[in-house]
């Protein structure tokens, strides 16, 4: 049974925006993407850094301490020194709120 | 983006990579990631496996890192890549005639490409021979900053020669560690060699404020052994005692092999923009390399973490036949007393500074102008993403209005900006 946690308000982000947000401890990185909403574990697989604090451009998002990409919709690493996915979790949009799923 | 490969060598062919650092890797982890078959021959002089050295003067050094944490290829990896790895072996010939790479305990690979990443060895100072060898250090590789870190355990008093970016970090994280601090740089001020005097104040400031002893535009006449230190005679005549001495005064490139075997050289290996040296088969990548800089116009030699990457990446391509080409504005960091610190293009060519914010107090970007009004790079003080969106203004030739840079009203990816070009 999906666990569905409240997250955001659907105007909170415009595209191309990120905002970090903990949802029952977790850190969560969550994305716009052309009107639709990604969720991605917060933290870089590559070093300690919040992907919310990175840089949003063509669908990935640049770690703000060694600008590796990230694919915003699948976690997928895109460039170096990334290596490892980044987690990436459930989203729904229910009338206007964002919820998040943590498990899968 | 991945490089058109036009020319991808047949599976019989072997590539020969000699060095074991950042670069090195990056070099051997590209060439399999972008499809090369062939054989594929690692040559570290470094008993360890490939590592990132940023860590070494920071965490790690600090007892809060770990080789894990840092390492970019290990036994596991290198199997499943098909990578064979030569640690701990020193090259001590190439013919490039035969085109055969030799080591010192007499092993040999005859190569179809060769990389050389060979880096650099940090610079020792002439006249320390009677100082107890114990007492001095520097700091490039592992096995140095594990003896540092062992050093600073038990240490009351670090003194550092050199006020550049290694030394600065070593003293954050000695004082971190509780150990009092002196630096001792000739230059009249910090980091001169890269960064405008704002910047130099500014670091003056903090390492002061974190209880560093900061002596700029000071020689050293000598430096002896005590009965349980060294003892540094400064030009001026005055002394200094300390329990262990950190030399970071920069690093040498390595370039003996690159010598012998008779490529160019100017201050490292000179390279193309796709990192190929003087001998069509031959690619040099990393600290050792000095190639073409489109944005600064000019040959540079970068000791940058981003720089053995992406350097590394570019000349793997091109030995498969790519088209790209390395054109990164130089870009670098550094973390002191938890304060990042991220350096953009050229700063220190840099004659106007126009700040975003307040850098100087924790959070904000330098702009750095030169007398035409190009924007020449800039330094952030806890402010990656004002950097990162100058970074792609820049890649696309302009720069932010200077007025407006210090505009902090406005969001930084809505600044107007302008071609980058001089304003006479």
């Amino acid at each position: 049974m999906t666990e569905w946690h409240d997250a955001a308000a659907t105007d909170a982000l415009s595209d191309d925006e990120v905002m970090g947000l903990s949802i029952a401890g977790v850190p969560v990185a969550l994305f716009r993407q052309e009107g639709a909403f990604f969720a991605l574990h917060d933290l870089c697989s590559h070093g300690a850094a919040r992907l919310s604090d990175g840089f949003v451009e063509n669908g990935c998002v640049e770690c703000p301490l060694h600008q590796g990409l990230v694919d915003i919709r699948s976690g997928a690493p895109c460039s170096a020194p990334i290596t490892e996915p980044v987690r990436s979790y459930p989203v729904r949009v229910v009338g206007d709120r964002v919820e998040i799923a943590l498990n899968r | 983006m991945t490089a058109m490969l036009t020319a991808m060598p047949e599976n019989d062919a072997t590539y020969v990579v000699v060095g074991g650092g950042q670069a090195a890797a990056w070099i051997a982890r590209t060439l399999r990631a972008e499809g090369f078959a062939g054989r594929l021959v690692l040559i570290g002089e470094e008993p360890h496996w490939p590592y990132e050295r940023p860590a070494l003067s920071k965490e790690f050094l600090r007892g809060t890192g770990s080789v894990e944490a840092i390492t970019l290829l290990n036994a596991t990896l290198a199997e499943e890549a098909g990578i064979e790895c030569w640690l701990g072996q020193r090259v001590t010939a190439v013919d490039r005639e035969a085109r055969v790479v030799t080591t010192a305990d007499g092993r040999s690979v005859a190569y179809d490409t060769l990389f050389l990443a060979t880096g650099g060895q940090a610079r020792r100072l002439p006249g320390l021979d009677a100082v107890p060898a114990e007492r001095v250090h520097t700091l490039r590789t592992l096995t140095e900053s594990e003896r540092l870190r062992g050093a600073l355990a038990g240490a009351k008093h670090l003194l550092v020669l050199g006020g550049g970016w290694i030394g600065l970090e070593v003293a954050a994280t000695a004082r971190a560690l509780g150990v009092a601090v002196t630096v001792v740089e000739a230059a009249p001020r910090l980091c001169a060699r890269t960064m405008p005097p704002v910047v130099s104040d500014w670091l003056h400031t903090l390492h002061e404020a974190n209880g560093v002893h900061v002596l700029t535009g000071t020689g050293v006449a000598g430096v002896t052994g005590t009965a349980d230190g060294v003892a540094v005679t400064l030009a001026d005549g005055g002394r200094l005692d300390a329990d262990h001495l950190l030399l970071g005064i920069g690093i040498e490139p390595e370039v003996g092999l690159a010598a012998a075997m008779g490529l160019a050289l100017d201050d490292g290996i000179v390279v193309d923009a796709q990192g190929r040296t003087s001998d069509p088969r031959i690619f040099a990548a990393g600290d050792v390399a000095r190639h073409p800089n489109a944005f600064a116009g000019a040959a540079l030699r970068l000791e940058s973490w981003a720089n053995a990457q992406n350097q590394a990446i570019a000349a793997a391509r091109a030995a498969l036949g790519g088209t790209g080409v390395y054109a990164d504005i130089p870009w670098f960091w550094s973390d002191q007393y938890g304060v990042n610190v991220q350096m953009l293009g050229l700063p220190g060519l840099g004659t106007r500074a126009v700040a975003r914010g307040t850098p100087e107090a924790g959070s904000g970007c330098w702009l750095m102008l030169d007398e035409s009004g190009i924007a020449v790079g800039a330094v952030a003080v806890n402010a990656a993403r004002d950097l990162r969106v100058l970074r792609k203004l820049l890649e696309d030739g302009r720069a932010p209005l200077p007025d407006a840079w210090a505009d902090t009203a406005t969001p930084v990816q809505r600044l107007p900006s302008r071609p980058n070009v001089g304003m006479d």
